[in-house]
């Protein structure tokens, strides 16, 4: 009995926390059905028992009451644009960096590496004023390519550092034996390796695209009006007085829909993504 | 400088940036363009990363003003400026409040939920998939959902599940003094989650070996946690925190929603007042000089934490 009672005693602070993970997501999703009058009464915590659920905030948000489908739109473009080109040109320096012994002065592969990841640690404020004054002088200011080439170089040092753990990873035998049958490195890496990687390329730009699309400070500066994100949306209507709780729900639930659904469904590659580096 | 332990490459084919040279490994013998493959990336990371770093740097020295014409060098006036600057120097100690306070949460609730997730059989993944889901929103979401409607003082539950059980309610954004612990939970709400997976992957790449010699030693509990597991656990602790705390000094997507740096400016952070003189000022200059100032501040940071870090890790390994 004492036994049973200690084995599952886990399972008390585990579904607290779950508790306290899931709350507020089931308060943003009552919240999208409820209407102004809903909430002007008092807290209300069930459907169908303290309030009746309407359907009035997702009609606003498909009429158009709050921009939605731009931003979303441009969204979508920097984050899917900006990984891949990230992915392509990281899993070359990727795989460079596991199969070459490259020195740069004093530096070796691992310095590199570094070097590259050091890149993605600093505080991106530092660099943020040199995009904007830069992006004003190439007419790049609000606007998705700008943001699209931003997020690139914002990217590109992640999928770098990830991509070479991947390759690292992978046997060489079938390399060495594609170079003896006379096949170039460039070959040999398009025709062997880039498709037993194939998985971790997938992977890392799953992670850079949901790293992308929460990006908050870069598409705050760059992209303010026209070419405005999801992030900027909600957190310009989010600041303002008197916000209208059941739309800001249902434009919050539209935002975080796409990459908890990813995160879920690719749990196992994002966990590795994320680890990489950081865990033997 | 190594941060993050990582498994030395082995090269297969030798050969230098510099050009192509006849590598060695095996049987192997075939030209190695090793530059092709690092070239295209170092350009562009040097391009789109370095340059605008030193573009910033050189812009602390002028009064670039995106709101006026013309530039002029102004030296050091801009480094001068923040000595005397209440908002900066605040905003400094709000950024270390909320990096030392919001780890510090995260690490011992996700190594916590990491360590209990281990012990239980069933309902491992469907924990881990919970637990996960936080981290995949914005920040500027969470901001809202957590920050603004949760904790809204007049129309939000947890107001009004304290006034039930007969508490008043809190100013949990109103109170200069509360502002900051309300930004904390919000984040560690969000980012428990990171510690969690990391260090649950760590915990899974342990050795057995240990754990059984202990227990054959009739270690248990306690005991096993503080002798065995934790002392294994240093590196990847190391890690986690280091990440952790490098991204909690770029705090702004939380604050600006659920405070706007307020009340007066209670919970600005530094790169929230380098936006504000960014956009609303065009005070490229000094905002550029209070976003170096961030920068040098987390270089020593990291230098401090690595060089105090760096004997626990070898004695770990």
């Amino acid at each position: 009995m004492a036994k049973r009672l200690k084995r599952n005693l886990p399972y008390i602070p585990l579904a607290i926390w779950a508790v306290v993970v899931l709350f507020p997501l089931y308060w943003m999703t009552i919240t999208s059905f409820k209407r102004p009058i809903d909430i002007n009464r008092g807290v209300s915590y069930l459907p169908w028992v303290d309030f009746t659920p309407s359907l009035q905030a997702w009609r606003d948000l498909r009429d158009g009451a709050v921009p939605v489908v731009g931003p979303l739109i441009n969204s979508f473009v920097a984050a899917s644009i900006s990984s891949v080109v990230a992915v392509a040109l990281g899993a070359l320096a990727g795989y460079g960096l596991s199969r070459f012994a490259y020195r740069w002065g004093p530096w070796r592969n691992d310095d590199i590496a570094f070097w590259f990841i050091s890149q993605r640690m600093l505080p991106p404020a530092a660099a943020i004023l040199a995009f904007m004054v830069m992006f004003k002088y190439l007419h790049l200011l609000d606007s998705v390519a700008g943001l699209t080439i931003a997020y690139t170089g914002f990217n590109l040092p992640f999928a770098i550092w990830i991509m070479r753990d991947f390759f690292a990873a992978l046997p060489r035998e079938l390399e060495e034996s594609s170079l003896v049958e006379g096949a170039s490195w460039p070959q040999t890496f398009w025709q062997v390796a880039l498709p037993l990687a194939l998985p971790g390329l997938a992977a890392t730009a799953i992670l850079l695209f949901i790293f992308s699309w929460n990006e908050y400070l870069f598409a705050s500066l760059l992209a303010f009006e026209k070419a405005k994100t999801m992030p900027v949306t909600i957190a310009g209507m989010a600041t303002s007085i008197g916000i209208r709780w059941w739309l800001m729900s249902a434009l919050a639930i539209v935002s975080m829909a796409p990459t908890i659904a990813l995160g879920l469904l690719l749990e196992r590659y994002i966990v590795r993504g994320l680890t990489t580096g950081a865990v033997k | 400088m190594r941060v993050v332990p990582r498994h030395r490459s082995q090269p297969l084919g030798a050969a230098s940036s510099r050009g192509a040279e006849r590598s060695g490994a095996g049987a192997a013998v075939a030209h190695a363009p090793a530059g092709f493959f690092l070239n295209p990336a170092a350009i562009i990371v040097v391009l789109l990363s370095i340059f605008p770093f030193v573009l910033s740097l050189g812009m602390t020295f002028t009064n670039w003003n995106l709101l006026y014409p013309g530039v002029a060098f102004r030296g050091l006036d801009n480094w001068a400026r923040l000595f005397g600057d209440a908002t900066f120097q605040r905003s400094v100690a709000n950024t270390v409040f909320f990096t030392v306070v919001a780890t510090a949460i995260e690490y011992v609730i996700g190594f916590a939920l990491a360590l209990l997730v281990l012990q239980i059989e069933r309902g491992q993944r469907f924990f881990r998939l919970i637990f996960l889901i936080p981290m995949m929103i914005s920040p500027a979401a969470v901001g809202y959902v957590v920050g603004r409607m949760l904790f809204s003082e007049t129309q939000g539950p947890i107001n009004d599940l304290l006034y039930r059980v007969g508490i008043s309610p809190v100013p949990w954004t109103s109170n200069p003094a509360m502002a900051p612990w309300t930004i904390v939970i919000a984040d560690v709400w969000q980012w428990t989650s990171f510690m969690f997976v990391l260090l649950l992957a760590g915990l899974q790449s342990l050795p057995h070996e240990p754990f059984e010699a202990a227990r054959i030693d009739g270690a248990s509990g306690w005991k096993l946690f503080a002798q065995i597991t934790f002392p294994l656990m240093v590196p990847v602790s190391v890690t986690a925190v280091l990440i952790r705390s490098l991204e909690l000094f770029k705090l702004i997507d939380l604050v600006r929603v659920m405070t706007g740096g307020g009340p007066g400016t209670a919970t600005e952070s530094v790169t929230l007042y380098v936006y504000d003189l960014a956009l609303n000022r065009g005070d490229m200059g000094y905002g550029a000089t209070v976003a170096y100032a961030l920068l040098i501040l987390v270089v020593l940071y990291a230098l401090i934490y690595l060089a105090l870090t760096r004997r626990a890790v070898a004695n770990a390994t």
